[in-house]
């Protein structure tokens, strides 16, 4: 080994070996616990796939997986529809010296406490709240509608917070691009949605990816959001999980259906791994 | 900018340190008891620094001590009906020299509290999970039976309370079911009737859910809710309340104990004798998580009338002659009943 | 069709300031509690907030937290990306994917395998254990903005100096860090922010003491109470401030 491989070793090795005793090692015992049984309150180990067997069976289990994966590429594809707009509004309309007053508008509730922000929402859509006011009195409806406690409300929770995440993510990609590509296009004789569609798109494609799986990772593990909006009448992987930890202390359950939910996220790392950069964000 | 983080966990460890030289003691409690009004007397009193973390589930609760080092915990509060499954897993001292001669009769339970005829815990609190509604929105009468307070009449204007037991006890009771007999044949029955009830609720709320879907007219019952529901709302909207229907209703209690290993088993014991005195009592029932019954009846002298009052002081002898504590299923049964439950949330 | 922007920007806002301005309004109220009708201007729930020791502790606690495994996660971020920029190693694509990959697992996942690790091995839980699940989750980020901002433009410099006699200790604070750091500051605050506002690892990983988020939860479940919408609307002031002053600073240096 070379005296400079030797060196980089040395500034490698701390945050490598905090990765491996954190991350790795956690996260293998984490899959070994996956195999273990639960027996009168004590674990025991083994290599009995009698966790991942019950998830099939227990109709409540798989059908969380269910209810998760909607609910996240439901929050996925709205959040980033909404957010593109709202990124090139900012980037391409807002004149340049109110760019950054306008971006740092559009996250700055990001602010506000995430557990606090949920419970805004749970206030907001409540039957009495301020959406089913302004809908009364502006009568496109004459009875206030059950919006809380809700799947729609656990979205909306989730689409505010990642709307915000994604505006930055995709504004940093839209104003990176040179002017030039647009203007190259138009001379060509595209419209304006061609130039979108043919030029922008493509080119801002990887951060959008990259922001889009982001959103997938945060919302399918969370467990704040649907706990205090969803009404507990669906139930996601995270709130299964939690259940499994708090009221039955049954590890080797919770850890299988942790390894589930990574296989979930591994998957759609490998659908969109061709645009992602993560090591560039 | 680097300097400043430094000298902050510095900073940290110094004052780790120096709260160390003070005595404390580790109680694993639930949030009623996280109230300063009731913790900080008893910690000037004896010079001592209370810890207390809380916790849901009682399974939650024996993981957490399984994993400990014995002294990690002097104090466990702990539900009623689970003292059993404490003292089997090793968890709890016995408990000796605590009286209980001014409590309420029905709510010593001796035999909840004791294994083999050793006391382990004492009763600290009790109230009820009954049927909670809004009396504006709906025929009071109509919650005086269970049969009509969950009916198609109110299809989408009930919330039911987010916790297995209490609400499977309340399906039981509704079927005729004593809760201290479900056994797993009644699996089938009380299924049919939690689906009914689960057809006709619009969500499954723990108690800030519930309390916002009353307060803001979201729903009108509360299946499952009680004095510790509706006793902080009554103030702003009188017209929540709660009642115990015809049928009767699920109690709930919780009690008090000293964990096995502790290496202050004198302090230990003299925090359950502040929390089950008068005075203690009278802050528990009051506390700012939740109110309910105190197990002491002596408490009454050192709590005003309004709060007698809100706690429904006058009522308790009826109360408890009309109520069944909670279902204590035993471990296998357990599984089935959360099995049920969630399958039944998710359906 | 020329208004068409403005409209969906001003559509975007309203939705992104709703839950923000029915927070901060009834965080004013003065009945007890925080749902319509707004019955009038008070403060005394921040009075009752502020005079909450636990509530107090909580925010303290927090801070710290977020300083402290921010303050790791930069450190060793910024010594790897320097160690992989800089040198040659073998197999360096590798041990970059390794030094990422906690960025595509949820943060309950990270928390559930430390404390089953933690709980395992009797280390007990505190917020020193909620700091390092919380450095696990920063460094992948602190990393890749460090190792990102590592360009050509800094390695002549560094090339410079070391032809000049500096050593390699002299050369990376005296230029490297420099040179990188709005990268390095970009990376902390990114991590503060992260760390202040964390729930599912800092609940699972603390114990007597918890953060900020966590004592809310705790909050939420004891009931509804403008409390809770005081809490939140004070600590989103104090962030904006502290967001603000950032901007600004920077700002005013960059024109």
């Amino acid at each position: 080994m070379s005296r400079d491989t030797a060196r980089g070793w040395g500034f490698v090795a701390p945050a490598l070996l905090w990765t491996l005793a954190f991350f790795v090692v956690p996260f293998v015992v984490m899959g070994a616990m996956s195999l273990a049984t639960l027996e009168r309150r004590e674990v025991v180990w083994g290599l009995s796939l009698a966790n991942y067997a019950e998830l099939a069976e227990k109709a409540y289990l798989w059908r969380a997986v269910l209810v998760s994966l909607e609910i996240t590429l439901t929050v996925t594809v709205v959040s980033v529809v909404l957010a593109y707009p709202l990124a090139w509004i900012i980037a391409f309309r807002v004149p340049k010296r109110w760019q950054r007053l306008a971006l740092l508008l559009a996250i700055l509730p990001f602010w506000t406490s995430y557990v606090v922000r949920s419970y805004a929402w749970l206030l907001v859509l409540a039957r009495e709240g301020v959406v089913n006011q302004t809908l009364m009195n502006i009568g496109l409806i004459a009875e206030p509608i059950t919006l809380a406690n809700t799947r729609f409300a656990t979205i909306t929770g989730f689409v505010h917070f990642f709307v915000m995440l994604l505006t930055l993510t995709i504004y940093a990609n839209l104003v990176q691009l040179s002017p030039n590509y647009r203007r190259a296009a138009m001379d060509l004789g595209a419209n304006a949605f061609q130039t979108f569609r043919h030029v922008i798109l493509p080119l801002t494609l990887p951060g959008i990816v990259t922001g889009a799986f982001l959103t997938f990772v945060l919302c399918i593990g969370d467990y704040v959001t649907p706990q205090i909006l969803g009404g507990n009448t669906e139930l996601t992987v995270p709130q299964v999980i939690m259940v499994q930890l708090g009221r039955r202390a049954d590890f080797p359950l919770a850890a299988a259906l942790a390894i589930v939910l990574m296989g979930i996220v591994t998957m759609a790392y490998l659908a969109c791994a061709r645009w992602l950069r993560l090591d560039r964000i | 900018m680097t300097r400043l983080p430094a000298l902050l966990l510095c900073s940290t460890a110094l004052t780790a340190t120096a709260a160390a030289a003070q005595e404390e003691l580790n109680a694993l409690v639930w949030c009623d008891h996280t109230d300063p009004a009731l913790i900080e007397p008893f910690e000037q009193a004896h010079n001592v620094k209370v810890n207390l973390r809380e916790y849901e589930g009682t399974g939650a609760a024996l993981a957490l001590l399984d994993q400990s080092r014995p002294g990690d915990w002097d104090v466990l509060v702990i539900d009623g009906i689970d003292v059993f499954r404490a003292v089997e897993a090793g968890i709890l001292a016995p408990l000796d020299g605590v009286s209980t001669e001014d409590f309420f009769p029905e709510v010593v339970m001796a035999e909840n509290n004791s294994v083999d005829g050793v006391m382990y815990a004492v009763t600290e609190k009790f109230g009820y999970n009954t049927i909670s509604y809004n009396a504006d929105k709906v025929d009071p009468a109509d919650m005086e039976s269970l049969a009509t307070a969950w009916s198609d009449k109110y299809q989408g204007r009930i919330s039911i309370y987010d916790y297995y037991l209490p609400v499977m006890g309340l399906a039981a009771i509704a079927g005729g079911i004593p809760t201290a007999e479900i056994g797993a044949d009644d699996m089938e029955a009380i299924g049919g009737t939690l689906s009914a009830m689960r057809g006709n609720a619009a969500s499954v709320a723990g108690v800030v859910a519930a309390q916002t879907a009353l307060a803001t007219g979201e729903v009108d019952i509360v299946v499952g809710g009680g004095e510790w529901l509706t006793a902080v709302l009554a103030g702003d909207q009188p017209n929540l309340t709660w009642t115990i229907p015809a049928e009767g209703a699920v109690r709930w209690a919780q009690s008090i104990g000293v964990v096995a290993g502790t290496e202050k088993p004198d302090l230990a014991k003299e925090f359950v004798k502040y929390i089950v005195s008068p005075e203690g009592q009278a802050r528990l029932a009051t506390s700012s998580c939740f109110w309910g019954m105190p197990a002491n009846a002596k408490a009454g002298e050192f709590l005003t009338d309004e709060q007698k009052a809100v706690l429904r002081w006058d009522n308790q002898p009826d109360y408890l002659a009309r109520t069944q504590l909670y279902p204590a299923p035993d471990a296998d049964l357990d599984v089935e009943m959360q099995d049920l439950w969630l399958e039944t949330l998710q359906q | 069709m020329r208004a068409l922007p403005w409209a969906y920007l001003i559509a975007a806002f309203v939705f992104i300031y709703l839950p923000v301005g029915a927070l901060v309004l009834f965080s004013f109220q003065a009945g007890g509690l925080p749902v319509p009708p707004f019955e009038g201007p008070s403060l005394r729930w921040y009075a009752e907030i502020t005079g909450d020791r636990d509530l107090m502790e909580a925010l303290g606690n927090s801070l710290l937290v977020a300083l402290g495994s921010s303050f790791v996660a930069v450190v060793l971020g910024f010594l790897a990306a320097y160690g992989l920029a800089r040198h040659v190693l073998p197999g360096s694509a590798l041990i970059r994917g390794l030094l990422i990959a906690p960025l595509t697992v949820s943060y309950l996942i990270v928390g559930l395998g430390l404390l089953i690790v933690l709980t395992r091995t009797g280390v007990g839980l505190s917020l020193v254990t909620a700091g390092i699940g919380h450095v696990v989750i920063n460094l992948p980020l602190a990393f890749a903005i460090i190792y990102a901002s590592m360009g050509a433009q800094q390695q002549n410099a560094e090339r410079a100096a070391r032809d000049l006699g500096a050593g390699e200790a002299q050369v990376i604070w005296l230029v490297t860090v420099p040179m990188l750091a709005p990268a390095i500051a970009a990376a902390f605050f990114l991590s503060v922010t992260l760390s202040w506002d964390e729930f599912i690892i800092a609940f699972l990983l603390t114990r007597f003491d918890v953060t900020l988020p966590v004592e809310i939860w705790s909050l939420l479940r004891s009931g509804l109470s403008p409390r809770l919408n005081a809490i939140g609307s004070l600590v989103f002031l104090v962030s904006v401030t502290v967001v603000l002053i950032l901007e600004i600073l920077i700002f005013r240096r960059k024109s």
